[in-house]
């Protein structure tokens, strides 16, 4: 698979042209513009933190929504780890209606992905038609990977096959609408494969990785659930890697990010778009962007020159 | 989430706790609270930690904590931290007045000074109890002045609870408490019926901006809220204890 022409960089004698920053980091994900390829990760941007982020991400994704609502799992459902924290919410949400109702607040004038959870291919499937409906919504992201919600058990999740099921239906569900099917690590590879087949308009790599926190005083467990932040890094870049290498669509790339050299890595591993979550609850989302700008002026290249411009020889 | 850094003006050791004060202007409502780390953003510890304002004078602001683990340690020894605040919503004080007692247990004793600063300001009078578990902790006990102690061990006040210093919270109008969730829980079914019974809960939290709902509560009538947006102050009468 051939994807994007690689760095290009001004050849010997050439000026290379400052472009305007504005410019320098729009992006194109399946037909939409954003004006910079940060967006926030599914469950970690809330409305009251949105004034946060002004500038600084290209598109807005709010918390997963299920078709009723869940109060998710009993606390404590955060701990800190070194570089990162477990989770373990359950997607808690209002459900859908009241997530419509409520969906104006994440108006920024900013494309707005939608993230949808079900319990099953129909609930996926009736979910992706009422969203997709809403001319509000852009794209939709398939929240299949989980680690916090047993929905049918790990392997409705993540085996290809389910993959492929739950895929085909929503993109029957929403023929208009670019849809993204996010991914976990375990099996990343096969399980884009079933899901770019079944129609997948991008994929999004990767969801938190399944961890474990032990409180040995009280001899108890403090939380099961997801690892994220800067631990998974490089775990979320290899699977952005070897997923970029056999599929033809576009990425969403995340898993740790928490600089601006972590976004031109992600991009340069193969990512379209980049995702940042647990690191905007310890940095300002805005010096993320700052420190990204600052690559592509060092480097003189645009956000869109970075997508799978690994130098090296790509088979 | 913006950090900012401010320069801390004292340090002080009370008992087994420390006083951090550092200038911080803006306002500040009793109950809000600050997430605050010691070196800007690092890789372990990973998350700032929540801490109710102690104290606000419109100039210079405290914090009040125990050291438990890496991130309160390097907060004591720090001479420059990272905060941002404020956050959260504080006591409602209903200025209509009547008694008001103030509850605190342990560390949680922290909310109740900038609230009883506020009382003085509206003139409102109040009683103060506070628990401990022994008389180290209860050291702190000295910066409210005609407070009521008790220790678990007895050796300062009367043994036991906070809830032991108390001889009754009938008569009180209005009751605000801060300390461990069992002690919240105990304030709660012991308040008058009636009674207006704000109470400042305790979580773990991962960002204190709403984000990642992590430091819920759970609420009457089914679910969870956020301590950190919804709260962490809730009228008593709302949680699910």
């Amino acid at each position: 698979v051939c994807r994007g022409a690689g760095l290009s960089r001004g050849g010997a004698g050439v000026v290379v042209r400052e472009r305007a920053t504005g410019e320098k980091l729009a992006v194109e994900l399946c037909g939409i513009t954003l004006k910079t390829p940060l967006i926030p990760a599914s469950g970690t941007l809330a409305r009251e933190a949105l004034g946060e982020v002004e500038g600084v991400y290209g598109a807005i994704l709010p918390k997963t929504t299920t078709p009723e609502e869940r109060a998710g799992n009993p606390p404590p459902r955060v701990a800190e780890t070194p570089a990162g924290m477990v989770n373990s919410i359950g997607l808690q949400n209002p459900g859908l209606e009241r997530f419509l109702q409520e969906l104006d607040a994440f108006d920024l004038g900013l494309p707005l992905f939608v993230s949808v959870a079900g319990d099953t291919v129909e609930e996926f499937g009736a979910l992706c038609e009422k969203v997709g409906k809403d001319e509000r919504v852009a794209a939709i992201e398939l929240n299949l990977s989980c680690p916090n919600v047993e929905c049918g058990g790990l392997t409705f999740c993540a085996t290809p096959a389910s993959v492929e099921e739950v895929v085909a239906v929503c993109r029957f569900a929403v023929p208009g609408k670019p849809i993204f099917a996010k991914l976990t690590f375990e099996g990343v590879v096969e399980n884009a494969l079933a899901a770019e087949a079944a129609g997948a308009d991008a994929l999004t790599v990767m969801n938190t990785i399944p961890a474990l926190t032990i409180d040995a005083h009280r001899q108890k467990v403090l939380v099961r659930g997801g690892l994220s932040g800067p631990a998974i890094k490089p775990v979320a870049l290899r699977a952005v890697y070897e997923v970029s290498r056999v599929v033809g669509v576009p990425i969403l790339g995340g898993g740790g990010v928490a600089s601006g050299m972590d976004v031109a890595e992600f991009m340069l591993a193969g990512a379209t778009v980049v995702q940042v979550g647990t690191a905007s609850f310890v940095r300002d989302p805005k010096e993320i962007l700052d420190e990204f700008v600052s690559y592509l002026d060092g480097a003189e290249l645009g956000a869109t020159d970075l997508t799978g411009g690994l130098q090296e020889i790509r088979s | 989430v913006k950090f900012y850094g401010v320069q801390i003006k004292d340090r002080q050791r009370v008992g087994n706790y420390t006083l951090l004060l550092y200038r911080w202007r803006g306002p500040v409502e009793p109950g809000q609270f600050v997430m605050a780390r010691a070196n800007g953003y690092t890789l372990d510890p990973f998350l700032a930690r929540p801490f109710s304002f102690y104290d606000h004078d419109g100039e210079v602001a405290s914090l009040l904590f125990e050291v438990r683990g890496r991130g309160t340690a390097l907060l004591d020894r720090a001479t420059q931290i990272q905060v941002t605040a404020p956050l959260g919503r504080g006591f409602e004080i209903d200025a209509a007045g009547g008694q008001v007692a103030l509850l605190g247990g342990g560390v949680g004793v922290a909310p109740l000074k900038v609230l009883s600063r506020r009382l003085d300001e509206l003139g409102m009078s109040h009683d103060v109890f506070l628990g401990f578990a022994d008389a180290r902790t209860a050291e702190v006990a000295r910066e409210f002045t005609g407070s009521t102690v008790a220790t678990m061990d007895g050796s300062v006040g009367s043994p036991g609870t906070v809830l032991d210093a108390v001889a009754s919270l009938e008569g009180y109008q209005a009751v605000y408490a801060c300390g461990p969730n069992p002690m919240l829980a105990a304030v709660k079914r012991v308040v008058a019926e009636g009674s207006i019974c704000q109470l400042s809960v305790e979580e773990r939290m991962g960002c204190g901006n709403g984000s990642c709902n992590g430091c819920v509560v759970p609420v009457r009538g089914g679910g969870y809220v956020r301590s950190c947006v919804e709260g962490p102050v809730f009228p008593a009468e709302v949680l699910a204890w």
